[in-house]
């Protein structure tokens, strides 16, 4: 009776679905529905924008889904922590444990049913946010130019803030011309920030090139031109006045560069049509990526016109058709979905160790910590570690900010706000990290607690 | 000293001492326990309040870790899922869900034993029939009544058909009827080759269904042995007579003193209450038709109706 992989099923089971009757039939989760129901559906009528549509789109993208997300963390997070914790507190975990049952069952029965009920309530939230946008797209009429959507984002191929730090480092070291008092890892910082602002200067007269690496952009037809699009993210007060001329090739291929003149720099996204065979013919490199290469130049006239700058890391990125906006709020939904899932194992081992106030009290101060954990190592200075009460903290910070980055690299809602695709390496790195990898270290924590406890009514 | 694998409950030397939080003993519940359980036996478990009859259980069952000594239940380790599988148990209080009703209950526990859907339909309808609340089994636990619950609690212990049943105090909440079922259903299974080990506060309960008992006082096994020959008074012996007046009672207590020699006590049987309690509900007719009523012709041991008693 006890052997089997269908009986374990059907044991995992059996115990997901009390968890699921539980939830169902209690009056907290009705009243989370309620406040959910309201946030989707009252929030964004509530909140006043710019009245635009960018404004009305930012406050249900942001606000509303941000909101969401957040009543639905701590929701989970303590639910989790009732789960076990719960149960044995009041000795019903007594009837269930006799039962041939591992306690890898209980845990992951457990798991299980908050990711359900987790899904089901995210795609209630998601779908009434998709809902809330149709509708006021077609009240208000927005011109497709307004209409959310999803691209791929690229940025030029350069080595990254942290590579170039750790070689100007060098460099300065060789000339024995590093900063005296200044430890390596404040150097370096330093050099890393310089490196994420560094600019291109372009006078009048003047051209710059960037190199790309693009995907193949979704369901584009073959007949069709693909649009691209390159971003400049400029001081307003820069963009006045700019002319410019603007290319984009296919690395290697200047002769078929497709050029676009500019008269009118204060639209920051310029317009391509690209022939799909850019993207198909030839070789392309590794991972289907291909290699382009945007060349500006600015045709202004010295004596009227200033420099433009750009931070060419931040500022320039070029983008091509990512699928459906609709596709890519789903995708945004797995994302925080997945975020949910490791929350749910983080609070259920807490419930399997501690008593349920404990178990809610730690999960509540660690997501605290996580949260304002990654603004304190951005902000922490040399003269903040130089006093033992702070340097505790920040220890603890930085501790806490390692091992939530995985987890909480990806951010749905700003890509969602930005027009970006959610790519699938994001989505992969949060299915693995959050609903695998350490979903798994907390169920074997979990499941060695909850075989070494005493399960009787402790008091 | 070797254990017999053959005993369903085997334990030796078993200890339990409960800590505070430092970690700092603070009752010694159980203190080193030889107890042996045999298959099919009917055992009971007694002893005052306090006196580690459920935190030996709790210990039988892997809820408790003993703090010294061994324990072997049908022939396992406590956390031996294979011996789990066939263990049935009905906790003091019966910690039921109460968003539950007495059918999902069941189901619930049925689905913990791996059972098909299937089986675990068949299953509860036959057990929600077996303890009389198939009209209730669509209302929520959490608002029944003790006994009710009571009944919920039995039921989920013999979902899995156990061999080795662990009921702690099975009869507390539950109405004299109620009672009196529960000892025939131990009976029943105790006659189908199920081991029982039950604790009870009522004597007589004990004193009906036990095969054997053992009584604990302050975690220490005081006294162990088939009830018969624990009750029994070596030196003195007993006649039942129906249908004699008090004259006639009298004058054959004389010559029995005469033929003796020795002082020869007459006294007048009442029936225990609880049979009289049972005929007062048959007769309102309120008697449960139970699915065991088939069992229930069989008097159970002990009672006795009418007649006069004589103790010599
Ligand atoms: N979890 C616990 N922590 C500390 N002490 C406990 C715990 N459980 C039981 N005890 C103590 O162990 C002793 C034995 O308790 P136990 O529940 O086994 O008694 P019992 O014989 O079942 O009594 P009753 O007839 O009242 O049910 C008591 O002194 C009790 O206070
Ligand atoms: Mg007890």
């Amino acid at each position: 009776m006890c052997g089997g992989v269908t009986a374990s099923l059907r044991r995992t089971g059996g115990v997901a679905g009390l968890a699921v009757r539980a939830a169902l039939r209690t009056k907290t989760v009705a009243a989370l529905l309620v406040l959910l129901a309201v946030c989707v559906a009252v929030l964004p009528g509530v909140v006043k924008g710019d009245g635009t549509p960018e404004g009305e789109l930012q406050i249900l993208l942001t606000y509303t889904l941000g909101f969401a997300f957040g009543i639905l963390c701590l929701s989970t997070l303590w639910a989790a922590c009732a789960l076990f914790a719960a149960e044995i507190d009041n000795a019903r975990m007594q009837l269930s444990a006799v039962k041939p049952v591992r306690a890898a069952e209980f845990w992951l029965g457990k798991w299980l049913a908050l990711l359900c009920l987790n899904a089901l309530v995210l795609a209630a939230v998601y779908a009434g946010v998709y809902g809330q946008m149709a509708w006021r797209m077609r009240r208000n009429g927005w011109a497709e130019a307004d209409r959310p959507v999803s691209r791929h984002a690229a940025h030029p191929v350069l080595p990254t803030p942290k590579e170039e730090a750790r070689e100007a480092y060098e460099v300065l070291r060789r000339q024995d011309a590093l900063p005296k008092g200044m430890s390596k890892a404040a150097v370096l910082k330093t050099l890393e920030a310089k490196a994420d602002e560094k600019y291109d200067v372009i006078n009048p007269g003047e051209e710059v090139r960037w190199r790309f690496r693009l995907k193949r952009p979704v369901g584009v037809k073959k007949a069709e031109p693909v649009t691209v699009w390159i971003r400049f993210d400029t001081e307003f007060s820069t963009r006045e006045h700019v002319t410019g001329v603007c290319s984009l090739s296919v690395a290697g291929q200047p002769e078929r560069a497709v050029k676009v003149d500019l008269d009118d720099f204060t639209q920051n996204e310029i317009e391509f049509a690209v022939d799909t065979r850019a993207f198909t013919e030839g070789t392309t490199g590794t991972g289907g990526l291909r290699d382009f290469e945007v060349a500006f130049r600015h045709t202004g006239n010295a004596k009227r016109v200033s420099a433009l700058m750009l931070r060419f890391r931040k500022d320039v990125e070029l983008l091509t058709p990512g699928g459906t906006f609709g596709a890519n709020l789903a995708r945004a939904a797995c994302v925080q979905w997945s975020v949910l899932a490791l929350l749910a194992g983080f609070g259920l081992t807490l419930s399997a160790c501690f008593s349920l106030p404990v178990a809610a009290f730690v999960a509540t101060l660690l997501l605290a910590l996580t949260l304002v954990g990654n603004s304190v190592v951005q902000a922490v200075s040399e003269d903040d570690e130089k006093e033992w009460g702070n340097r505790v903290g920040i220890w603890i910070s930085r501790g806490v900010s390692a091992a939530t980055r995985p987890a909480m690299r990806a951010e749905p809602l700003t890509a969602l706000t930005r027009g970006e695709r959610l790519e699938v390496d994001v989505l992969g790195r949060a299915a693995l990290w959050n609903v695998v990898w350490l979903p798994a270290l907390f169920a074997i924590a979990g499941c060695w607690v909850l075989r070494r406890r005493e399960l009787a009514d402790t008091d | 000293m070797a254990m017999d694998t053959k005993n369903v409950i085997e334990t030796r030397g078993l200890k339990k001492t409960f800590l505070d939080f430092w970690r700092r003993p603070t009752v010694e519940a159980v203190k080193s326990l030889d107890l042996t359980v045999r298959q099919g036996e009917v055992f009971g478990l007694l002893g005052p309040n306090g006196s580690g009859k459920s935190t030996t259980i709790k210990m039988l069952l892997g809820l408790l870790h003993p703090t010294g000594g061994e324990l072997r239940v049908l022939g396992a380790r406590p956390d031996d899922m294979r011996a789990k599988a066939r263990i049935g148990y009905l906790p003091e209080v019966s910690h039921l869900h109460p968003f539950l009703t007495p059918r999902e209950t069941l189901r619930y526990y049925a689905s913990l034993f791996g059972m098909t859907r299937v089986e675990a339909a068949k299953r509860t309808e036959e057990l929600l029939a077996m303890v009389d609340l198939a009209q209730a089994s669509d209302r929520a636990v959490g608002r029944f009544s003790k006994g009710m619950a009571r009944r919920v609690g039995l039921a989920q212990a013999l979902v899995n058909a156990p061999e080795l049943l662990v009921l702690d105090e099975p009869t507390s909440g539950l109405d004299p009827i109620g009672c009196r079922e529960v000892k025939d259903l131990v009976r029943i299974l105790a006659k189908t080759g199920v081991t029982v080990l039950m604790t009870s506060h009522l004597l007589a309960d004990v004193e009906d269904v036990c095969d054997r008992v053992a009584i604990l006082d302050g975690g220490v096994l005081r006294a162990e042995g088939k009830i018969a020959e624990l009750l029994r008074q070596p030196d003195a012996v007993r006649f039942l007579i129906e249908g004699l007046d008090d004259e006639a009672a009298e004058s054959l207590r004389l010559e029995l003193e005469a033929r003796a020699g020795r002082r020869v006590r007459q006294d007048y049987p009442a029936m225990s209450l609880e049979t009289f309690f049972l005929q007062v509900v048959a007769k309102e007719g309120r008697a449960r038709d139970f699915a065991l009523a088939p069992f229930l012709a069989r008097p159970a041991a002990g009672q006795r109706e009418g007649g006069t008693c004589a103790e010599a």
